[in-house]
């Protein structure tokens, strides 16, 4: 929805034509104009600005894939991680061995059955 | 209209050092091309001169090529109406200098002399442009625009024409969001009482 009154669209149009039609000349001048800006943009900027910020960026950016790189494929990472596996795995086993010595009786038991022929 | 930002050119087959400086250089060139119109017809509207309007727009183009050339390409628009702004400012102060009574009565601080809120326009009526047909109509809407103050005419041409919102305005004009709603409505109410006398 346009926010402002209805024949601000007609000025717009109007704004618009009176710019697209410019004669000959002043779009010659113009131009002119836009070149001796840009003439000013080339003297303003050192030639050797551009690629050194390029080859500046290229080696942060090497630096830091080789940082990330160094710390995720590093061994003491890979033992620390096992090492931690590990010692999951073994106070689990311990868990499951100490149900194991509290059911003592029950294994002597157990083995007894088996040991004697059915009656 | 808001100035369109020129598409970056393809990359070209051997990225080197000239590439790099030609493909800056081709979208400040595109950039500049895109305001260059609109931004000559401000500058007339402000100098009532064509050959002075063309001054300044070139002073807006060296100043924002050097001040802002380096900021992100989607910043450029407003910047560069910035830069237009104040060198109309500084073109008018100038003449204010030079005591010429004919820019005193064009562009008079007039703010004050109109109660905006009591003229606001209604926002469905057709306007007093419909009223006018062809050149007459563009020729009205010159001399209405020609009237106004300055930053009311700014106010106008970079919320309606540039398509700028309220806050992109404010800070192209170095004002307050508030101010460049007031500057809008008074220069609304200014331009449909001109045009309807006109027609």
């Amino acid at each position: 929805m346009n926010e402002h009154p209805q024949w601000t669209s007609q000025a717009k149009a109007l704004l618009d034509a009176s710019a697209h039609d410019l004669d000959a000349a002043t779009l010659s001048r113009l131009n002119r104009a836009r070149q001796i800006a840009l003439a000013q943009q080339r003297k303003a900027t050192p030639r050797w600005f551009i690629p050194a910020g390029l080859v500046s960026a290229s080696a942060l950016l090497l630096l830091a894939v080789a940082v990330w790189h160094e710390r995720a494929g590093s061994p003491h990472t890979h033992n620390a991680v096992t090492a931690v596996a590990a010692t999951a795995d073994d106070a689990d086993a311990l868990a499951d061995d100490d149900d194991f010595y509290a059911d003592l009786d029950f294994y002597a038991w157990l083995d007894a059955q088996d040991q004697d022929p059915p009656g | 209209m808001v100035a369109t930002m020129p598409t970056i050119p393809d990359r070209p087959a051997s990225w080197n050092c000239a590439s790099v400086e030609n493909l800056a250089e081709r979208t400040l060139d595109g950039f500049l091309r895109s305001v260059e119109r609109r931004a000559l017809r401000m500058a007339e509207l402000a100098t009532l001169n064509r050959d002075e309007a063309l001054d300044v727009v070139q002073d807006a183009m060296l100043g924002f090529v050097r001040h802002y050339a380096a900021k992100p390409a989607a910043d450029w628009a407003p910047l560069f109406y910035r830069v237009l702004d104040s060198r109309l400012h500084d073109w008018h102060r100038r003449r204010q200098v030079r005591g010429r009574w004919l820019t005193a009565w064009l562009y008079g601080d007039a703010d004050d002399a109109i109660d905006a809120i009591a003229q606001a326009a209604d926002a469905n009526d057709p306007g007093p442009l419909l009223r006018l047909a062809g050149s007459q109509a563009a020729r009205a809407l010159d001399v209405a625009l020609a009237k106004l103050p300055l930053r009311q005419r700014q106010a106008f041409l970079l919320r309606v024409w540039e398509g700028f919102d309220v806050a992109t305005t404010a800070a192209t004009m170095r004002c307050s969001d508030g101010s460049v709603k007031t500057h809008l409505s008074r220069a609304l109410a200014a331009l449909r009482r001109e045009l309807e006398d006109y027609a």
